[in-house]
Parts: C-alpha cells; sequence; structure tokens
C-alpha cells in the first residue's frame, strides 16, 4: 500500500504519472487529494513558465545561409564574437605558458569535438559539388591535388577563432577527416587516439598544421600517418 | 528543370517544418542556455546543421526530437566555445528580464527566475519533460541516463522549484 511521501515522490517525479497505484491511494487520502490540487496549480505556472514569447517572425532562408558556409556566426552574433575574440585574445596572454606546455592535448581535444559536432560528414560518399569544393579550398587558399581522393564532404568550419576547412576525404581506410589549420602552431607530429577517432596533427612548415583523423578503430597509427602523408602532399598553399 | 522544382518542393517542406517546430525549438536553447540572443544563434546553426543533413531524417515525425538533438550539441560546442566557468544567475535574470517578463503575473515571473536558479541537470530534463512532452524514456536516452537517474532529477528539479517559489512540501521528502 502506497504512503503520503511515496505517493508525493511520484507525482512530484512526473504528474501525469498513469500508474493506478496512484489514483487508489488519492480516492482514500484527503492530505494527497489537497496536495495534488496545489500541485496542479504549480504545474500549470511551470508549463506556462516555460512558453516564454518568441518572435513571430519568418526563419532565416536557412538553404542560403547552408550554402554560404556552415557553421558561420551570423551578423547578430558579430559583436559578441568580436568580444569573445578579445577575450580570447586577453586570456591567451595570460595563460599562455600554460597553454604552450600542453598545445597538443588541447588542439586535439578541440579536433575531436569538432568532429563530434558534424556527425553528418562522415554519412555520404558522393563528391563534393566541385564549385562548393572549390569555394571552401578558395577560402583557405589552398589546392587539392586529385591523389588526395574523392572529397565527400568540404566546409568552411569556425575553428578555434578561425575558419578552416574541414574535408572529408574517402580512403581504402574509409572516410578520412582533414582539417587544415593554417594558424595552429605545432612543434612536432603528434598521435592521438581519443573518443574513438585515431589521428594524427602533423605540422606543416609556414602553414600551421594538418588535423587527420579516421573512426576505423582498425587502424593503426602507420596507416593514419600514410593517410596524413598523401593528404599533405596532396594539398598545394597558394599563399 | 525537374531538379529546380524538386528542389524548391525540399526546401518549401523543410522550411515549413523548421517554422513549425522553431518555436518550441528557441524556447528549449533559451532554457538550455538562459540567453536569448545565444538561444537563436544556435537555433540558427541548428536548422543550418539540419537542412545540410536533412537526408539522415528518414520520418518527418521523429524531427522535433532530432532537431533538439542537434540543438544540444549545437550548444555544448558553442558553450565550448566560449568556455564558460562561472554563472552569475542574478546577473542572467537581469540580462533576460524582457524574456522573463509576464505582464504584471507576478507568480509566472517569479517561476521564471525559480527555473534561471535551477541547476542545469534539473532544469534540462523538466523542460524536456513538461515543454517538449518527452517522457521518461525519451529524456534518458537523450541525455544518456538511466530511467532512476532522470527520475530523481525530476524530482529534485520540482523540489527545487516549489522551495524556491515558497511552496511547502511535507512529505515528500523521500526520493
Amino acid at each position: 500500500m502506497m504512503d503520503h511521501s511515496q505517493y508525493r515522490t511520484a507525482v512530484l517525479t512526473d504528474p501525469n504519472d498513469p500508474d493506478p497505484k496512484l489514483r487508489a491511494h488519492l480516492e482514500n487520502c484527503a492530505q494527497c487529494r489537497a496536495f495534488t490540487a496545489k500541485l496542479q496549480g504549480f504545474e500549470s505556472n511551470l508549463a506556462r513558465a516555460l512558453r516564454i514569447d518568441v518572435p513571430a517572425a519568418a526563419p532565416a532562408d536557412v538553404a542560403a545561409l547552408a550554402s554560404r558556409r556552415s557553421p558561420a556566426r551570423q551578423p547578430a552574433a558579430a559583436a559578441r564574437w568580436l568580444a569573445l575574440a578579445a577575450s580570447a585574445l586577453l586570456g591567451a596572454v595570460l595563460v599562455g605558458t600554460i597553454w604552450l606546455a600542453l598545445p597538443t592535448r588541447s588542439l586535439a581535444a578541440a579536433v575531436v569535438a569538432h568532429m563530434a559536432g558534424e556527425p553528418e560528414a562522415w554519412t555520404t560518399e558522393a563528391a563534393v559539388p566541385v564549385p562548393a569544393l572549390a569555394a571552401v579550398l578558395q577560402n583557405a587558399k589552398i589546392r587539392l591535388m586529385p591523389q588526395a581522393g574523392t572529397v565527400s564532404y568540404a566546409s568552411s568550419c569556425a575553428f578555434r577563432g578561425y575558419v578552416v576547412p574541414h574535408l572529408v576525404v574517402q580512403s581504402e581506410s574509409g572516410p578520412v577527416t582533414v582539417m587544415v589549420l593554417v594558424h595552429e602552431t605545432q612543434a612536432k607530429t603528434t598521435q592521438f587516439d581519443e573518443q574513438g577517432y585515431r589521428g594524427v596533427i602533423v605540422p606543416v612548415k609556414d602553414h600551421g598544421a594538418l588535423a587527420v583523423l579516421v573512426k576505423d578503430p582498425q587502424a593503426d597509427a602507420a596507416t593514419v600517418a600514410k593517410i596524413a602523408q598523401r593528404v599533405r602532399e596532396s594539398i598545394v598553399w597558394t599563399r | 528543370m525537374n531538379d529546380v522544382v524538386g528542389g524548391n518542393a525540399k526546401r518549401a517542406r523543410f522550411e515549413s517544418l523548421c517554422q513549425a517546430l522553431r518555436p518550441d525549438l528557441l524556447r528549449f536553447a533559451f532554457w538550455l542556455s538562459r540567453d536569448r540572443a545565444l538561444a537563436e544563434d544556435v537555433v540558427q546553426e541548428t536548422m543550418v546543421r539540419a537542412w545540410k543533413a536533412q537526408d539522415s531524417l528518414l520520418d518527418e515525425s521523429a524531427a522535433k526530437p532530432w532537431l533538439l538533438t542537434i540543438i544540444r550539441r549545437e550548444y555544448a560546442r558553442t558553450f565550448e566555445r566560449k568556455r564558460l566557468v562561472t554563472v552569475d544567475v542574478d546577473e542572467l535574470i537581469a540580462n533576460e528580464e524582457p524574456s522573463l517578463a509576464a505582464a504584471g503575473d507576478q507568480e509566472l515571473a517569479d517561476m521564471r527566475a525559480a527555473l534561471f536558479k535551477l541547476p542545469d541537470e534539473y532544469r534540462e530534463p523538466l523542460v524536456m519533460q513538461v515543454l517538449m512532452g518527452y517522457s521518461t524514456a525519451e529524456i534518458a536516452r537523450e541525455l544518456g541516463l538511466s530511467g532512476p537517474a532522470v527520475l530523481t532529477r525530476l524530482f529534485r528539479a520540482r523540489k527545487q522549484l516549489r522551495t524556491l517559489c515558497g511552496e511547502d512540501d511535507p512529505g515528500s521528502s523521500s526520493e
């Protein structure tokens, strides 16, 4: 037999719980009926409170936004990004020493976090239309030689304060993600294995670094390194 | 020509879907972030990502949870980028006063302020349950929690809210 405490715990968890034991207790307990009546008022207020007014404005032309570049911030956010960039710069100066001590770990983690946020990048094998790929590469001032393989995803992405090309290239080991990080400084080649992604960050003289990742758990370090080497050799820097 | 017509139809259907779901998605993002401008950014980014990945949505009736998942992910990415460490709730409430205003309804305004003060781990499942109509199992799946863990959070969320709103709960202290 349910007691007051059990009843109240259950209805505070889910006021719409259809459990017949709750109903049975309610029928025989005046105290809990009073509690329930009060709770219904509370729930009504809660539901109304959550439904804040939202603008009825027509949504932005999503297709047009997507065709420009995916993770771009729109003008409404520009000021905040500027402030964020300023804060980031100040922060970078203040914690520069610590940052320099742990650059690889931070960069690898950021790359993996970015990958995880774009799962759609892994799901297609079809080649990106030439104009779309050209736009992304042109943004980054690079060209890609044919030996890189079929590029199935290309996006100019916001990454650590810069817009960088995020590509997925089809290889014999499956899809390979490539991020060209011209603004990063990387002292040496570093392998990493995080959250199911295996990858390598390769320094590129005068052009920052290249992050190459695969999702294949069977891929060993040598395979990843080989893929990274091929990708690196297929990039032509035009600046 | 057929491609153009098909593309236009696809776009119209997608935009219609977004328009229908956008209000609740904006509300969800607002209660997630407690920042209207950030919520609008997150929802816009979500729509862009959804547009690009729309082929992975096989059933339009699943669009709402699909978009909600993208919102949560996008918000997490934004949070990661901003690296917010501390939050002054009173400042947040002051910043979002226009959103929390309830046209003379003090009870409603108090409830919104109380919601702002709830810890994220309690507020999020509560919003999913009450605003989005999620079941306990759906919340558990979305948040990667066990069913009992969700129940505990929902209980604590209401308990804290009631306390913040000045309502006593004699006899409901167990979990």
